[in-house]
């Protein structure tokens, strides 16, 4: 490394030439004005060169200088300072705090601004910030974060990435997931982005910040930065980042234990096992990152290699992956031209396990031992009922998966202010996937003498966009303009095949060529092929961005733009936006508020149905039986009308700060109507042919509440408390539907079809719980419910809730009153805690383990374990759904406890910093739900329409305890 | 910026060369117009000749719901007296809509109203599309007419009033019962002369189909219409038998086999296959799940459907069809060991052995999961996949038989009646049943029950000998005619609402 310098130096000495020969060290301390504390790792730069240093841990510093130059000192969070150094030989700084962090700069769409301009609802998350542990994906990194960004991931499935959902429901049949940029890149795949190398993430929630994007910003986007060499910082620094961590579940679903089941007329065979523990195990899990970055002159780079060796507490399940990344910027023509490539690679071995693994340890005979005296996996013919232990160590259900993006990206300056950016991008998935279903495996497999499937899925995504920006300064005021083109196309391709019959199961899912089973016998081959329609996005935009004086900030623009997935004679829309900002105490002298600016924005952007080729008919094939071949058949009625879904929002916002900027805050009020929702919805087919279709089929309405607030340095002393918090509520209305009232979210099996638990209504919120109101038992076992129309008669009958006579009410809402965040970051000294707590309130969710197998039917007992809950009414013998099984699931748990401490490595030359750390996730949660999870869940198997219902396969919830180490080299 | 507008044009130009502004989508996989596939060589392994001639896509719909679970066949069935699914605890409660079919106390939310009304439209589109797309080919025209009367013939049969929609695309307001009626009976009368008087080709229609079709539609007009057609009840019966191309099989269950491919006895048959045409899954929907090692089944059945223990005693030990019907009495796998059910009900007194006894010992709430004898007269054949390889006979000789024993009687107001005793005997005759001498209305009804189990035609069987409202196990008498009736699935109201021509409500529903 010393030798590596040394070069450096040299280099360094050789261009800088003459300038050198009257140097002098100057030396010196950079503290912060709010504690009076050494700032380490704060930047100080000569202007106008690309020397500069970093300041140690205790915030000094020591740089080579001439009498004329002039010092740089910044650092995040704090006003940046100019010094001229004249005689000086010790220079001592204090750099104020800049608590709003109005100087920083935001990335938005297609540039950036400081964050003072911004008159959207933009919420930044740095590095520091995010949620610490064994958190694999960015989606972890954020939950509770960001007012108003739901994170959906139930469970602790580590290949399972987390979903979002920003401000409520988005829209119906189309995609509600934010779009994901990442380095400019739209669409790209988080999955190729491990979270060590993540810089920050900006979230841009409101219509008028996400519409230069267009349709696929409808639900937000979340801007990903990636770390990056930088330019004039050290020469070259390395970090090393890792930790290992232990994962137990938190949570297991309550049963009846051997002794219980048998005193309640369950069949005793025998044994005692507690089938929950035979499928979970303490996953270990280790993750390392290293990473090199620096930069000469003229060049920047950064690369890094992650390692992830994942385990998941069900038995199998986990991932070992490897990533790398690496990101070059060059600089020329007097920094004119700028050339950026970024490229990234992910390799991931994952083993799925099985989940219906977590449903059958539930539900299997505690008296059943695991094996039979032979050595076999015990099993009984029972209907939906398997070992579960042999269901894990039978069969193999493995994948693995590449991923791999690229983007170039060129820039260049014609004349002071006139930047024209073009960029390129590609990203390519392929996943393999296998399973195989043993000979011997009752769950699958045994009937068909050993079942073989592989599958190849690959994707392909190709961006071209190409913009110019023009800043132009004019009297008292500036003004930047930015116009631009963007051509977007993914395609989906795959095969897959799935035969059985085969002689052994030694080859796991590579025996599949040696099936027994022949192509067009038996119909026990299956093969398949497939790729998507064409699908492209392909729009041009224009911004204008206003500043007049100090503080008075106007943005507006347009995007037209058009997608294959439309009818013909609609694809194409047009999108406009506008907002404006104003900086109050430039103009007014509030005493009591240190900032003050009030935002307004107002948006429109489109969206797309979820599929393509929804607007036009598909024919397909169908061999028949006869000799020569067979028939073509219409498959799906197209709908040619189909025109975007359009979603237009408002959105207020003030950012304040008080007692001197000790308190700082942000409230944001937003509503949002989104016309013409894309929904797969039932038509006459009659007319059509078909029972269903897209249409454009109705209205939403959203209207939020979001608070962020957070005092900076609640204690005076040693010991440093900044506790923040965030609040978001949001209400979701059915403003226009094709029909006045319908019902989702079927219980199922067994016994339970034909039970919609969940309403919506014309003129109603979203998220009702719906069906009759328990109210007791009957001397034979059945539930009562509550005649709560007073009619005299009791009609609980689950298939006609919607009926004038029907006595079903609403039983709670699926989703929130309020979400809540709770940061407190405290240090003392070199150590620092920080306790993340997290709840939501007001919510319910249908405890669907309980309404199927918490009634002790005694015909029954045999087929399935029991439930048991303090809820638990030990007469009840019949299920059916009710308020019984509705539970208010409120809950206020500590997410993320992380005990750091910083070693001082001041006088070491080769290291920079030292950091070990202790993380627990999930270390309780306080709540009367009876379930495993009471978070909040957002649809049901994607209806959106449909919250609040906790169904049976989900993984179970994990605590992690994770010990981590950082070295910066 | 005119300068940025060049820059933007050319770099726009240069990279995706005029592809700029194109989005024409094109699908990759599949076709988005009709397309005349070509023969493909001998393909390997056919079991049995349906026609190359296109028209199959129309004909292969028929399969929905006919011998599945939850549509046409479940409320043709489950409604009677000749099955039921009990509710064995927590399974097969389903928000009580099997109770309610049972009970006659169905409403319009059944999903498997629902789902016949889809398909039946589906079915009809295919046909209208089709029918277009023939124009030229007056056979083709003629038994896609004769395959679409049959669709609305379920829907009236089902709903009464219905829409009657000809053209792909086109809509038609709701209609009374009699004016489908007159309509399916116009249909059928002008394909005759287009359809050979022969055998149909294998799950297709000739005149002599059409005519077994008009012999069925005749002996109902009384309770579609208000007038009977006995006389054209019996001429159209007579079209058939006098053709001389159809026998009653020798063999009973040879007729419903898993090979039951052109059976001398079949006038139409909807061909399944399981690997090319599924959704035939008896096996699935009656077997308690142990039964699975009986047959060894690829998978576990789901225990719902089994037979009334009193419809089960209607049939003599000597009557061959009893045997041929139903699958009772202990059971056992392969190898012959009696097979268990280790969640058995300690109640039981057949312990965990299983044994499928024809008492039931309640419908609901918690009906023994082994009692009930299983609906078997569609084979099982060893490794079945859940998609059997039987084809489903909507006609057949025997019911032509019947039907103009049954038109005779009643013209001549005489259930004794010589013609009328003859027909039925060759029927009792071909199953080992012993001869009628004289027979009454219930005896009539009681035959039809016999023989015709399992066939989906118990339902319109009760209604037109008025035993709709008769008290059976677990269901109360009624004398509501508003049940002889379907409602209109309510999913379907709403889908028709925004619509020119919306839908309403039978009367006696809401």
């Amino acid at each position: 490394m010393k030798k590596f310098l040394l070069i450096l130096l040299v280099l360094a000495v050789g261009f800088q030439g003459a300038l050198l020969a009257q140097t002098r060290t100057v030396t010196g301390t950079v503290t912060g004005g709010d504690d009076g504390l050494g700032i380490p790792r704060a930047n100080i730069l000569v202007k106008g060169t690309t020397r500069g240093t970093n300041t140690n841990l205790d915030g000094q510093f020591s740089i080579e200088v001439t009498a004329d130059e002039t010092l740089v000192f910044s650092f995040v969070g704090y006003v940046t300072q100019e010094v001229a150094v004249g005689n000086q030989t010790t220079i001592n700084i204090v750099l104020q705090p800049d608590y709003a962090e109005l100087g920083e700069v935001v990335v938005v769409g297609y540039g950036s601004q400081e964050k003072k301009e911004i008159t959207s609802s933009v919420v930044a998350v740095d590095a520091k910030d995010f949620n610490q542990g064994n958190v694999n994906d960015a989606a972890g990194l954020l939950q509770g974060k960001v007012p108003g960004l739901q994170v959906f991931n139930k469970g602790g499935n580590p290949n399972n990435s987390g979903s979002f959902r920003l401000r409520g429901i988005s829209s119906v049949g189309s995609n509600a997931q934010p779009l994901v940029v990442i380095d400019g890149v739209i669409g790209a795949s988080l999955d190729n982005v491990d979270p060590n190398d993540i810089e920050s993430i900006n979230v841009l929630k409101d219509g008028s910040a996400a519409a230069i994007y267009g349709s696929r910003g409808s639900a937000g986007v979340i801007l990903v930065t990636t770390k990056q060499g930088t330019r004039g910082g050290s020469s070259l620094q390395a970090d090393y980042n890792g930790f290992v961590s232990a994962a137990t579940v938190r949570q297991f679903q309550p049963v009846m234990d051997a002794a219980t089941y048998v005193a309640n007329g369950g069949n005793d065979l025998g044994s005692v096992t507690d089938w929950q523990d035979e499928i979970t195990r303490t996953a270990i899990s280790n993750v390392h990152n290293i990473s090199v970055s620096g930069s000469s002159e003229n060049t920047t780079f950064r690369v890094s290699t992650n390692f992830r060796n994942i385990q998941g507490i069900l038995d199998k399940s986990g991932f070992d992956q490897i990533n790398a990344r690496a990101n070059l910027n060059h600089f020329a023509v007097n920094d004119k031209l700028n050339i950026s490539f970024n490229m990234a690679l992910s390799q991931r071995n994952q083993n799925f396990s099985f989940n219906e693994a977590f449903r059958y340890a539930s539900l299997f005979n505690p008296t059943a031992p695991i094996r039979n005296p032979n050595g076999s996996f015990f099993q009984a013919i029972l209907f939906d009922n398997f070992n579960p232990v042999a269901i894990l160590n039978q069969n193999i259900n493995q994948g693995e998966r590449q991923t791999l993006n690229f983007n170039t990206q060129l820039s260049y300056e014609f004349f002071p202010g006139f930047r024209v950016t073009a960029n390129y991008a590609q990203q390519f998935g392929s996943q393999i996937q296998g399973r195989y279903f043993s000979r011997e495996s009752l769950y699958v497999g045994l009937g068909r003498n050993g079942l073989a499937a592989r599958q190849a899925d690959e994707n392909r995504f190709t961006l071209f966009e190409t913009f110019a920006s023009w800043d132009k300064e004019l009297n008292n005021a500036n003004l930047t303009l930015t116009a631009g083109y963007s051509w977007q196309e993914s395609q989906n391709t795959g095969f897959g095949m799935e035969a059985g019959n085969f002689p052994t199961d030694d080859l796991g899912f590579n025996i599949i060529g040696a099936s027994g089973n022949v192509l067009g016998r038996q119909g026990e081959v299956n093969i398949y092929s497939y790729e998507t329609p064409e699908d492209r996005i392909i729009a041009g935009f224009l911004r204008f961005n206003l500043t007049i004086g100090n503080g008075i900030f106007v943005n507006g623009g347009v995007r037209r733009e058009g997608s294959t997935r439309l009818g013909v004679d609609n694809q194409w829309g047009t999108f406009p936006f506008v907002g404006a900002g104003v900086d109050i105490l430039e103009y007014a002298d509030i005493a009591a508020f240190d900032v003050l600016k009030f935002r307004a924005g107002y948006g429109v952007t489109g969206s797309l149905p979820g599929a393509s080729g929804q607007a036009q008919d598909l024919f397909a094939y169908n061999r028949d039986d006869s000799a020569a071949g067979g028939n073509v058949s219409r498959v799906r009625g197209g709908n040619p009308d189909l025109k975007w879904e359009e979603k237009a929002e408002i959105n207020l916002g003030l950012d304040f700060g008080l007692l001197g900027s000790k308190l700082t805050g942000t409230l944001d009020v937003y509503s949002r109507d989104v016309n013409d929702f894309i929904l797969n919805r039932q038509v006459d087919p009659a007319i059509f042919g078909f029972s269903n279709r897209f249409e454009n089929a109705g209205k939403i309405q959203d209207r939020g509440i979001e608070l962020a607030l957070t005092y900076n340095n609640l204690l005076s002393g040693d010991l440093k408390w900044t506790p923040g918090i965030i609040a978001s509520s949001n209400k979701t209305t059915l403003e226009e539907y094709i029909i006045d009232e319908t019902s989702f979210a079927n219980l199922g099996s067994p016994g339970q079809n034909g039970t919609n638990m969940i309403r919506v209504a014309v003129g109603e919120e979203i998220g009702q719980i719906w069906g009759p109101q328990f109210v007791g038992v009957s001397d034979t076992g059945e539930p009562i419910f509550a005649d709560l129309n007073g009619d005299g008669t009791v009609n609980a009958d689950p298939a006609s809730i919607l009926n004038d006579d029907s006595d079903s009410q609403q039983l709670g809402t699926g989703i929130p009153t309020v979400n809540i965040g709770w940061t407190n970051q405290l240090s003392y000294g070199n150590w620092d805690l920080n306790l993340f707590f997290r709840a939501s309130l007001g919510h319910s969710l249908v405890n669907t383990f309980r309404a199927f197998y918490e009634p002790l039917d005694p015909g029954a007992i045999n087929s399935f374990n029991r439930t048991v809950t303090d809820l638990s009414l030990t007469d009840l013998t019949v299920a059916q759904f009710s308020s019984y099984y509705v539970e208010k699931a409120d809950f206020i748990r500590l997410d993320n406890a992380t005990i750091g401490y910083n070693f001082d490595m001041s006088g070491n030359d080769f290291i920079r910093n030292i950091r070990v750390y202790g993380t627990v996730q999930d270390a309780f949660v306080l709540t009367n739900y009876q379930g495993v999870d009471p978070d909040p869940v957002g649809d049901d198997g994607g209806n959106v329409l449909a919250p609040g219902i906790d169904r049976r396969n989900n993984y179970f919830d994990d605590r992690t305890y994770t010990f981590g180490l950082t070295i910066g080299f | 910026m005119k300068l940025t507008v060049k820059l933007l044009s050319l770099a726009c130009l240069v990279f995706t060369i005029g592809a700029c502004t194109d989005l024409e989508e094109q699908l990759n996989d599949s076709f988005n117009e009709d397309f005349t596939p070509a023969n493909t060589q001998g393909a390997t392994n056919v079991t049995r000749s349906t026609p190359n001639d296109g028209l199959e896509a129309a004909f292969a719909r028929l399969r929905n719901g006919a011998a599945g679970h939850n549509n046409y066949f479940s409320m043709q069935e489950v409604t009677t007296d000749e099955a039921v699914i009990t509710q064995k605890g927590g399974d097969w409660f389903d928000g009580g809509i099997w109770l309610d079919a049972h009970r006659h106390e169905w409403n319009s939310t059944h999903p498997a109203l629902n789902g016949m009304w889809g398909d039946a439209y589906g079915a009809i589109g295919e046909a209208n599309r089709l029918i277009a797309d023939n124009a030229g080919n007056a056979a083709a025209v003629a038994q896609l007419r004769v395959m679409r009367a049959y669709v609305y013939w379920r829907l009236m049969d089902s709903f009464g009033r219905v829409k009657v929609v000809t053209v792909l695309g086109q809509d038609a307001p709701q209609q009374d019962r009699v004016d489908t009626f007159n309509f399916i009976e116009a249909e059928l009368l002008a394909a005759i002369p287009d359809l050979a008087d022969a055998r149909a080709e294998y799950g297709r229609v000739s005149a002599l189909s059409a005519q077994a079709f008009l012999a069925r539609l005749y002996l109902n007009a009384d309770h579609y219409t208000g007038t009977p057609r006995w006389q054209d009840a019996i001429d159209a019966a007579d079209a058939v038998i006098n053709s001389g191309v159809y026998s009653l099989s020798p063999d009973f269950s040879a007729i419903f086999a898993p090979d039951n491919i052109d059976n001398v006895e079949q006038i139409w048959t909807i061909p399944y296959d399981e690997s090319t045409a599924g959704g035939m899954n008896f096996a699935q929907m009656t077997l308690h799940y142990p039964s699975q090692l009986t047959y060894s089944l690829q998978d576990q059945p789901w225990n719902g459907y089994s037979s009334l223990e009193a419809f089960y005693n209607s049939f003599d030990n000597a009557d061959g069809r009893k045997a041929a019907s139903f699958i009772a009495g202990p059971q056992n796998d392969i190898n012959g060991n009696p097979i268990l059910d280790l969640a058995f009900d300690p109640a039981d007194a057949d312990g965990a052995a299983i044994n499928y006894t024809p008492a039931i010992n309640e419908l609901a709430p918690s009906g023994s999961r082994q009692a009930g004898v299983r609906m078997g007269k569609y084979g099982f054949k060893l490794r079945q996949r859940p998609d059997m390889d039987n084809d489903y006979v909507i006609f057949r000789y025997a019911e032509v038989l019947m039907n103009k024993a049954e038109a005779t009687a009643r013209l001549n107001n005489n259930w004794s009646d010589g013609v009328s005793l003859a027909l039925v005997n060759q029927v009792r005759d071909r199953a080992g049943a012993s001869q009628f001498t004289t027979m009454t209305e219930q005896d009539f009804l009681a035959e039809r029950g016999r023989e015709f189990f399992q066939e989906s035609l118990r339902r319109s069987d009760l209604i037109r000998f008025g035993a709709w409202g008769n008290a059976w196990w677990e269901k109360s008498a009624h004398s509501d005619v508003n049940l002889d009736i379907f409602p209109i699935p309510n999913d379907q109201i709403l889908a028709a609402a925004d619509t020119q021509n919306p839908l309403t409500q039978n009367p006696g529903y809401n």
